[in-house]
Order: structure tokens, then C-alpha cells, then sequence
């Protein structure tokens, strides 16, 4: 059974306050700021673009999805892995910004909000459809070790450097696709958030509602696990 | 002699299942510096966590080249026009809702 409660559930009244008019139970506003790196425009820019936006302007709402939409998409295909659903996702997502872009209250970045939106909306559409059914036992894949503390199966193989050479770049990223797909559903999210959008543990935290160290957790246990599988695939054993 | 107490000393500081539990806040330099110390004296004898921590960092490395799906044009536009439809909607329901109220 696949749980996804700590990234729904509200932490403050605040944010339950909000929950009933968002998408999957998001709030823009509790979260600080996102990293400069990520940013599409400057700060003043984007308060401009949201100001219009909160006054029904067409254009600025065009803008935003113009900056925001390639970027969302792939998380969102990501996590999902259905283009149908992806396109759902990303509709709802926007037209929620649409709808609720009075809400906003400048208390984070605006990227920090879609994220948001779109990572419960992903995992809101899973949990509804019950379409993550590929339960794998993480435990396979960890590393294991003797009551004494040292590894379970020694030598421990270092195939870091094989890797690249025993799989052409298209089979890498079928395998790695292939492995990330087996993650419970929010721990592939912050799998994507740390690892391929560049987020930071509190920034990730800040977008999933999950607390910093439930963040370090996940992310910890889905590197062991992926580092498992791949170790599998080459031939080696996961502990 | 002493080198070998030394190492065992190491060895007993931090065990292999602790720099397992302890390398993901060591490549984020997120250790003290006490326990990163401990933990590079155990790498330093220990080839088996060597290996598991190349294979960690090197499992971060490829997770991170995944490539995403870009979005596809046709796709790109299917969402900006069921957008721009229910923009309209909404907007003509509030002209309506406006002029209703006005007579």
C-alpha cells in the first residue's frame, strides 16, 4: 500500500485554511525562498507578472506558463509516467494558478508554489487512480551488514567507473527511468527535486510539505536503493 | 604495530553500517568536523566503504543526467487552448453575472 501523507497533510491552520481551494491540498504561500538558480525572472519582474496575473491579466497568466510549463511538465511526466496524465496534471495545475492567483501571498518564490502544485497533483492523480502498483521491497536493494558492523558480502565492488562503459547513454537513462520507477511515488519526487532539479533539502521540504529530515530520509533510502539496483543490473550484489 | 592499533582504533570509531548512515550528509560536507574526520580515517582503511561511497556518489551523478521529457508542442498547445477556453467561459459568465445584476 502506497502512503503519501506527510506531503498532503496541512501543517498549519493557515495552510488549512487553504487546502479546501487548492488542488490536491496546496498552499503558495507558506514556503520561503527558492533558489536564485532556478529563478526564471528577476524578483521585481516577477511580482509585476503576478500582480497582473492577480488582476485577470491574460498575458502575464500566458507568461508564467510560457516560463513555468516545460520545466513542470518534466517533473510531472516523471512522476507519472503517462503523457495523457502529465497533460492533465499541467492543466489543472495552471488553471489553478489561474483561479487562485489571488491567493498567492508573496511568501515564497513562485516556483516554489508550482512545484508544489504540480508535485500534489502528480501524487494526488496516483493516489486516486491507484496506478503506483509496482510495489518493490526497498530492502532487497539496500546494503546489508554483520552484527559487527562491517558489510554483509565483502569485497564490496566499486563499479563506479564501469558504468559508463558497459552501457551506451540510452540504456543508462532506460535503466536509471526503469529504477526511478520502482521509488514509492514521493520519494521519487524528491529524487527529482534534489537530484535533477538542483533543490536543496530545506527548498525540497519547503515544496513537499515534508519536514527536512523526512526529506534527508527518503532521498538517503531511494539513493540506496537506486545504487542497489544499478549494482544488480551490473551483475553485483546490492549489499 | 602502532600504525595497525591505530587503524583498528579507526575501525572501532565508526563502523562500515555508520558510514553507510553517515554519507549522505558527508557529500553534503554536512558532518562536523569531528565525525568527518572519524569517517575519512575509517575510508582510509576500510576499501569496502571506499567502494560503496564511489558507488554512491556515482549513483547521485546518474540520477541527475535523467533526462526529462520535454514538452511536446502539440501537447503544449492542447493545454494553453483548454486554458484559454475556460478563461473566456469564466470571463463571459461574469459579464453575464454583472449585466444580470445590473438590470
Amino acid at each position: 500500500m502506497t502512503t503519501f501523507a506527510p506531503i498532503t497533510e496541512p501543517r498549519s491552520s493557515v495552510e488549512t485554511n487553504f487546502v479546501a481551494a487548492t488542488v490536491g491540498g496546496l498552499e503558495p504561500s507558506l514556503c520561503g525562498r527558492a533558489s536564485s538558480g532556478r529563478r526564471r525572472s528577476s524578483g521585481k519582474d516577477e511580482s509585476a507578472l503576478i500582480e497582473r496575473l492577480k488582476a485577470g491579466d491574460q498575458e502575464s497568466f500566458e507568461t508564467i506558463f510560457n516560463l513555468y510549463s516545460p520545466k513542470l511538465y518534466g517533473v510531472a511526466q516523471r512522476i507519472l509516467g503517462e503523457v495523457a496524465d502529465t497533460e492533465e496534471v499541467i492543466q489543472d495545475v495552471f488553471w489553478t494558478v489561474y483561479r487562485k492567483a489571488k491567493s498567492f501571498r508573496g511568501n515564497s518564490q513562485l516556483s516554489t508554489w508550482l512545484y508544489r502544485l504540480t508535485i500534489n497533483a502528480a501524487l494526488g492523480k496516483i493516489r486516486r487512480e491507484k496506478k503506483h502498483s509496482k510495489e518493490v521491497e526497498y530492502e532487497e536493494y539496500l546494503p546489508k551488514f554483520q552484527d559487527d558492523g562491517h558489510h554483509m558480502v565483502r569485497p564490496v565492488v566499486d563499479w563506479s567507473d564501469t558504468l559508463d562503459e558497459k552501457y551506451a547513454k540510452q540504456e543508462m537513462q532506460d535503466l536509471l527511468a526503469q529504477a526511478l520507477d520502482q521509488l514509492k511515488p514521493v520519494d521519487k519526487s524528491v529524487v527529482m527535486l534534489s537530484d535533477l532539479e538542483g533543490m536543496s533539502d530545506r527548498e525540497i521540504a519547503k515544496t513537499t510539505g515534508l519536514t527536512v529530515s523526512a526529506v534527508k530520509t527518503r532521498l538517503h533510502r531511494a539513493r540506496l536503493f537506486l545504487r542497489g539496483n544499478l549494482a544488480v543490473h551490473l551483475g553485483y550484489s546490492a549489499a | 604495530m602502532v600504525k595497525r592499533k591505530a587503524a583498528a582504533k579507526a575501525l572501532t570509531n565508526k563502523t562500515c553500517r555508520q558510514i553507510s548512515d553517515l554519507v549522505f550528509d558527508y557529500l553534503n560536507e554536512k558532518l562536523t568536523p569531528a565525525t568527518k574526520r572519524d569517517f575519512e580515517q575509517h575510508l582510509s582503511i576500510c576499501p569496502d566503504c571506499v567502494s560503496f561511497l564511489n558507488t554512491y556518489r556515482k549513483t547521485v551523478a546518474v540520477t541527475g543526467s535523467v533526462k526529462v521529457q520535454q514538452l511536446p508542442p502539440k501537447v503544449r498547445e492542447n493545454i494553453l487552448g483548454f486554458l484559454r477556453k475556460r478563461i473566456r467561459r469564466v470571463g463571459a459568465f461574469l459579464i453575464f453575472l454583472v449585466a444580470y445584476l445590473a438590470a
